[in-house]
C-alpha cells in the first residue's frame, strides 16, 4: 500500500490484480451489464490511484477502495440520469403469496435480477440493502426525498421477489421436465 | 415454502454479494495504467532539461573556441590572392606545371558541389555532406585562384607579358566571382536555416534550445536538437564530434 502511495507502478498493478474481481462484483450490482460495470471499474481504479494519498488508514483498505467504487458507480448513474421522475408510484404492492427455496439461489442469479431492475430501483436497493446507507443519505446522494427512497426500495423488493419466483418456477420446470 | 420477511430477503442478497468475485473479461489494467501515466511523464523532461543545459554550455564553449581558431586562417586565405601578382610568379612556373593540371579538374568538381547547399536549402532536406563541403569551400577556393593564375602563365610562357597579365587578371576575376558566389551561397544557407526555425515560433523548451543552437551552430547536424513537432519536446539528435546520436530521415 505504501508503494501505491508513492506511485510505484508494480505495486499499483499488484493492488489491482488482488482486488479487481471483488470490485467488479460491486460494480456489476450497480450496472446494467458487464460492459458498463467494467467501465465503472476502470474509472474507479483511476480514482483510487489518484486519491490514494487521501486514505488515512481508518477502516480497511479494501473497504476504502469499495467506497470509491460505489461512489464512482453512483456518479456514473447521476451523469446518465435520463428521467428523474420514473418512480413516484404507489407504495402499495402485492406481497407474493408463495415463498422460495433459498438454497437454489446463487450469486449469479441474484446479480441477474438486480441488473434487470430500473436504474433508480437498483441504486436504492444496492445502497440500502448491501451498502447500508440510510434513506436520508440515499435521498441526499441521489437528489430524491427520503420517502421516495423508501417507496423505491419497497418497489425494488417486490419486483425482485417476482423475478426470483419466475426464475425458480422455470428452474423447477426444467428439473421435472 | 412460506412468505419471506424483508429482513431475511435483504440478508439473502447481502450474504450472496459479501465475498462475490467476478473476474474482469478485458485486460483493464493496461488502460488504467495509461490513464494514470501523465503524472509521471512530467518528471522526465525536467531531467532532460538540466542535461540539455549542461550539454549546451559545454558545447557552446567548445564551438566558440573552435571558431576563434578557424577565423585567422580564413582571413589569411582571403588576403592571399591580392598579394600574389602574376608577374612575380614566373620563377615557379616550371615547377608547378605537373601539379597544376590536377587542381584544374578539382576546380570543376568543386564548383558544382558548392552550389549544392543552395538547392538543398530550398528543399529543406539538407544532407550530412554539407559539413565537408563547407570545409572545401574555405580552403580550396582561394588556392584555386592561385593555381588558375599559374595556369595562365604556363600556357603562354614567352608571349607578350601584357596579354599574359590581362589573361591572368581576367581569370582571377572569374575566380573571384566564383569564390564570392560560394560565400553568398553559404550565407544564404545560414539565414535560410534561421528563418525556417523562427517561422515555426517558440512553443516549448525544445524550440528555445533549438533556436539558440541554430544561432551558434550553423552546421546541418546541430550538436543538440529537439523534435518539437508534437507538443512534447524530445531529444532527436546530438552531434558532438565523433559522438553522434539519432535522427533518422523523416
Amino acid at each position: 500500500m505504501e508503494g501505491c502511495k508513492a506511485g510505484d507502478r508494480k505495486m499499483q498493478e499488484m493492488l489491482y490484480k488482488q482486488t479487481a474481481s471483488k470490485m467488479l462484483a460491486v460494480c456489476m450490482r450497480y450496472a446494467k451489464d458487464r460492459m458498463e460495470a467494467e467501465d465503472v471499474l476502470q474509472v474507479g481504479y483511476i480514482k483510487v490511484f489518484q486519491k490514494i494519498k487521501e486514505y488515512r488508514g481508518d477502516g480497511s483498505f479494501e473497504g476504502w477502495i469499495r467506497r470509491v467504487m460505489v461512489n464512482t458507480a453512483i456518479e456514473s448513474y447521476r451523469k446518465n440520469l435520463r428521467s428523474l421522475n420514473v418512480v413516484e408510484i404507489d407504495e402499495a404492492y402485492e406481497q407474493p403469496s408463495t415463498g422460495f427455496d433459498f438454497g437454489t439461489l446463487g450469486m449469479q442469479d441474484l446479480m441477474k435480477v438486480i441488473q434487470k431492475l430500473a436504474d433508480g430501483y437498483r441504486m436504492v436497493f444496492n445502497m440500502y440493502v448491501i451498502e447500508g446507507y440510510s434513506h436520508k443519505e440515499i435521498g441526499e446522494t441521489l437528489g430524491i426525498s427520503e420517502g421516495a427512497s423508501k417507496s423505491q426500495l419497497s418497489r425494488a423488493r417486490a419486483i425482485l421477489k417476482e423475478e426470483i419466483i419466475k426464475m425458480e418456477g422455470f428452474g423447477y420446470a426444467t428439473y421435472t421436465g | 415454502m412460506q412468505p419471506i420477511q424483508d429482513k431475511d430477503f435483504d440478508q439473502l442478497f447481502k450474504n450472496a454479494f459479501e465475498d462475490a468475485e467476478i473476474t474482469p473479461s478485458r485486460d483493464l489494467w493496461s488502460s488504467i495504467e495509461s490513464e494514470i501515466e501523465p503524472k509521471k511523464k512530467r518528471i522526465i523532461p525536467f531531467y532532460w532539461l538540466s542535461a540539455a543545459a549542461v550539454l549546451l554550455i559545454a558545447t557552446v564553449g567548445y564551438l566558440i573556441y573552435q571558431q576563434q581558431e578557424v577565423k585567422p586562417k580564413q582571413f589569411a586565405n582571403h588576403v592571399e590572392p591580392k598579394v600574389v601578382k602574376p608577374v612575380i610568379e614566373t620563377q615557379t612556373v616550371q615547377d608547378s606545371v605537373e601539379t597544376v593540371t590536377v587542381p584544374a579538374e578539382k576546380l570543376k568538381q568543386a564548383l558544382p558541389t558548392t552550389l549544392k547547399p543552395a538547392e538543398e536549402v530550398a528543399k529543406t532536406t539538407v544532407k550530412e555532406n554539407i559539413k565537408t563541403v563547407e570545409k572545401q569551400k574555405i580552403v580550396t577556393a582561394p588556392e584555386m585562384q592561385k593555381q588558375e593564375m599559374v595556369i595562365a602563365q604556363v600556357a603562354q610562357p614567352k608571349e607578350d607579358i601584357k596579354a599574359k597579365i590581362e589573361d591572368a587578371v581576367s581569370k582571377v576575376n572569374q575566380e573571384t566571382v566564383l569564390a564570392s558566389t560560394s560565400t553568398v551561397v553559404k550565407t544564404d544557407e545560414v539565414t535560410g536555416d534561421d528563418n525556417q526555425e523562427e517561422s515555426k515560433g517558440i512553443r516549448n523548451v525544445g524550440d528555445v534550445v533549438n533556436l539558440i543552437v541554430n544561432k551558434v551552430d550553423k552546421r546541418k547536424d546541430k550538436f543538440i536538437q529537439f523534435r518539437t513537432d508534437d507538443d512534447d519536446s524530445s531529444l532527436s539528435s546530438i552531434n558532438i564530434g565523433p559522438f553522434k546520436f539519432g535522427k533518422k530521415k523523416k
